[in-house]
């Protein structure tokens, strides 16, 4: 005979199987095996199912490029705009019905070159959106142009003799530009970008999630798995999030220090 | 009865007071039960030593295009208004400083440029001024005194609009300001006394006090409010900035905001996020920001997004006459963007159809899920009318949403091809419908679908939908309607109110003219169009730009070349140039 502990336990795993409540869509993702897209898509989908909200509360907004595909792979309601204009969608989505729960995502292409003027005033504007920044350093659907993120000396067919440009530093400029909850992630690491946004999400302003990950098609040589896992670490044990002076000099310091690096005191 | 179609023009230099002399000139007349039609003319550079003009045409008839003759010239600077002599009418009456602020060169004094006839009454606005208020300011008011005492207007309606404006600043302001006017008014009483005239004196109108003088950027931002608008969206560009001014003032006592975004590519990008959340928003803009909004414009089109984007045109290409009026954006509102992105155009031709046509597009826009752009010019944004203005009715304003039936929970199809071509379109928040947007070519589901059968299958929907938004668009108007014509006037926009005045001078003149007012640019009413071509032995479009971009639309709707008439001058087309053409093509008729 079954007991009511056992009966409630089997109708939470029938509900877990039906994928009801999950957030990944039926649609199998574009992203190439091995992309690091796939932790961050696990990373945000747990967050979501955690945190328990419903999916037809939240809404996804993309631009163009590997991650603007994103919204197709999951339940939330989604909107697919055009290259570098997710964050203007997204602010009138959270304006024109701020109970919903809004996600912006996209890649360093999308975000810092043809959208990168729309930081800064999302940001002063404190708008609550959840804006995950994929930065793999390249343009990945236009197959391998060096992106705003890409070192100097980048060699790819659009850049045969190496990139001459500085790259950005989305984490500096999302401090610099005022943002109230700054998070540097690893696509690598699904369960510290859950833990993020889970904080992050609480913040009820502008949350950024600058996440590092691969192009395991077109970048072969900086942001490969090996050397994202060799580089990347926890913030040091003392780091205090709500020190915007450290913040900025830890982030000057180590590229590659993760976690949450600030927050602004409620 | 005497009529009287009497037009004033006020010029100084930026700083003189001029416009704000215009203004209560417009004002005045208007509680007085005049007509009046003003509009005014200012320099882009704010500082600059620019030339300000006002002018109000003021008729006992109602006004519909701007005065071409002036009647009175009242001059705060005398330099500035030399320009102004060569439009003066016959024995016009011309009001100066007859003790300048600053010394003019005789050469460059406005007497000696002034047409023989012309009345010249000198009073010194500035000295007046200073005896009644102690400071040389309200020289524009002793100016407008002279200016009523001459022509017969009852002092008591320009002391009445000179409360109204100054009442806000205090006791003391208003009677300073009332003394002055009361200087110039007196002062030209006692000297002219044997040159008075009474133009306006013996007029009797039919006074109608639910007239209001509104501009056209106010009527714009009226009817937003009305319609119920929640966020304004917008980037600061001449002429078009007043509508956010106007709504970042009443907007948030209504519960609405105004965001100022960092550019016209969020400003359309936020409006097309708050209406996929349900909300009504809007942006409006001038030529180089459309420009600008037109990928994301086509996104709405794409992804079947309302949106409503109002374009007040002025002068271009590129940044071209910031403070000139021009009709030339109707090719980029209508086919500007990537791909077969039909849209919903339309266009006012008056102050009193910026109103209805506003409260309309959110309709629309929510109805036929698609951009639809209002264009306007900077002269209907800034001309002035006097009208009785109809506020929307209870429910005017309705949404005209159209939702998905429950019966398609979970397993809604953002994108079903109806025989409208009209998707019940899902609000995020809705359990059951959730779906993604996308500018990418779709499936009815929604998905990213590229195949041969697909793309034509739904681009016949998108195109059929707007087709189909044709019935909910308002038909051309005809005018003086007859079987036949010997030469038909097709006008849009700002420049409808020249047509219909042309037109009805020519038929006084004996001749078979008719005027076909358009005002739904895209889609048209093409039968309806090509009915009145077809009737007409002659064609006539005139347009403020220079190719003839509503001619390019609809020529195809008759075998007859139509006849064009172009004017890149920035200003608004006189009445008399189109009387002018059509006549000379009658006479090729004949």
């Amino acid at each position: 005979m079954k007991t009511p502990a056992r009966v409630l336990a089997d109708q939470v795993n029938q509900i877990q199987k039906s994928g009801r409540f999950s957030p990944r869509s039926a649609s199998l993702p574009t992203w190439c095996p091995g992309c690091g897209y796939f932790g961050i898509h696990q990373g945000l989908n747990d967050c979501i199912s955690s945190l328990g909200i419903p999916l037809t509360q939240i809404v996804t907004v993309s631009g163009i490029g590997c991650a603007g595909r994103y919204p197709f792979f999951s339940k939330t309601y989604g909107l697919h705009t055009v290259h570098g204009r997710a964050l203007p969608a997204a602010t009138g989505v959270k304006l024109g019905n701020p109970n919903l729960t809004v996600f912006a995502v996209g890649g360093d292409g999308d975000g810092l070159a043809i959208g990168g003027g729309h930081l800064p005033h999302i940001a002063r504007r404190n708008i609550d959106v959840n804006y995950l920044l994929f930065d793999n350093s390249i343009y990945g659907l236009t197959k391998g142009q060096p992106s705003p993120s890409s070192p100097m000396g980048t060699k790819t067919k659009a850049s045969p003799y190496g990139t001459i440009d500085k790259p950005l530093n989305a984490t500096l400029m999302a401090l610099a530009y005022g943002a109230s909850f700054v998070a540097r992630l690893f696509a690598g690491d699904p369960k510290g970008i859950t833990e993020a946004l889970i904080e992050g999400i609480r913040n009820p302003g502008f949350s950024i999630f600058h996440i590092y990950t691969t192009c395991v098609t077109f970048d072969k040589n900086f942001k490969t798995w090996a050397h994202l896992k060799k580089w990347t670490h926890a913030l040091p044990q003392d780091y205090d999030p709500t020190d915007l002076g450290r913040a900025f000099n830890e982030v000057l310091k180590d590229d590659f220090s993760l976690g949450v690096i600030f927050k602004r005191d409620a | 009865m005497p009529e009287v179609d009497f037009t004033v023009e006020v010029c100084g230099m930026a700083g003189d007071g001029t416009i704000a002399a215009g203004g209560l000139i417009n004002e005045a007349m208007s509680h007085g039960g005049f007509s009046v039609l003003g509009f005014d003319s200012y320099p882009a550079e704010i500082r600059g030593f620019g030339r300000c003009v006002t002018n109000s045409r003021i008729g006992s008839n109602e006004i519909v295009a701007l005065g071409e003759k002036t009647h009175a010239l009242i001059s705060l600077n005398d330099e500035q208004s030399r320009s102004r002599t060569p439009s003066l009418a016959e024995h016009s009456l011309v009001f100066f400083d007859s003790n300048p602020p600053a010394y003019v060169p005789e050469d460059n004094s406005l007497l000696s440029v002034l047409p023989p006839g012309a009345q010249v009454f000198g009073i010194p606005f500035g000295a007046l001024a200073v005896g009644a208020s102690g400071a040389s300011r309200g020289r524009n008011l002793t100016a407008l005194g002279g200016f009523a005492a001459v022509t017969g207007v009852d002092p008591n309606l320009f002391r009445k609009v000179i409360r109204d404006k100054f009442k806000a600043k205090g006791d003391r302001v208003v009677d300073i300001n009332v003394k002055s006017f009361d200087a110039g008014y007196e002062y030209a009483l006692e000297k002219f006394s044997d040159r008075l005239k009474s133009i306006f004196s013996k007029i009797e109108t039919d006074h109608d006090p639910k007239k209001v003088m509104l501009s056209g950027n106010q009527a714009i931002g009226m009817a937003a409010i009305d319609a119920g608008l929640k966020l304004y969206f917008g980037y600061p560009i001449t002429p078009a900035t007043p509508i956010m001014e106007y709504l970042a003032k009443y907007l948030p006592e209504r519960g609405g905001r105004v965001v100022q975004m960092e550019d016209e590519i969020s400003s359309i990008g936020a409006v097309l996020g708050s209406f996929y959340a349900g909300t009504r928003s809007m942006t409006a803009t001038s030529g180089p920001g459309f420009a600008l909004m037109t990928e994301l414009i086509t996104h709405g089109v794409m992804a079947e997004i309302p949106a409503v984007i109002l374009d007040a045109q002025r002068g271009g290409p590129a940044t071209g006459l910031p403070t000139k009026t021009e009709q030339s954006d109707l090719h980029a509102a209508v086919f500007g963007g990537p791909g077969d992105s039909a849209r919903i155009v339309i266009a006012p031709t008056d102050v009193e159809e910026c109103y209805h046509f506003v409260i309309r597009s959110f309709q629309l826009a929510e109805k036929y899920q698609t951009p639809v752009i209002v264009l306007t010019d900077f002269f209907l944004d800034n001309r002035v009318e006097n009208r009785p203005l109809i506020r929307a009715m209870e429910g005017q304003a309705a949404s005209w949403n159209v939702f998905p039936d429950e019966a398609f929970k979970d397993h809604y199809q953002r994108y079903a091809d109806t025989p409208s071509g009209i998707s019940p379109r899902a609000l995020p928040g809705m359990e059951g419908f959730n779906f993604t947007a996308t500018g990418l070519e779709h499936t009815e589901k929604g998905s990213p679908d590229y195949s041969p059968e697909n793309h034509a299958k739904m681009s016949e929907k998108r195109h059929r939908k707007l087709r189909y938004a044709l019935k909910d668009l308002e038909k051309p108007a005809e005018f003086f309607a007859s079987d036949h014509l010997d030469v038909g006037v097709i006008g849009w926009g700002s420049t409808f109110g020249s047509v219909l005045e042309a037109v009805e001078k020519s038929r006084k003149n004996g001749f078979k003219v008719g005027a076909l007012k358009v005002t739904s640019i895209f889609p048209y009413h093409s039968e309806t169009i090509g009915a009145f071509m077809a009737k007409s032995k002659r064609v006539l479009v005139p347009e403020l730009n220079y190719e003839g971009q509503l001619a390019n639309l609809i020529a195809h709707l008759d075998s007859k070349p139509v006849d064009r008439l172009n004017f890149v001058t920035g200003t608004p087309i006189p009445p008399s140039a189109i009387q002018s053409r059509i006549e000379e093509l009658l006479g090729v008729l004949a």
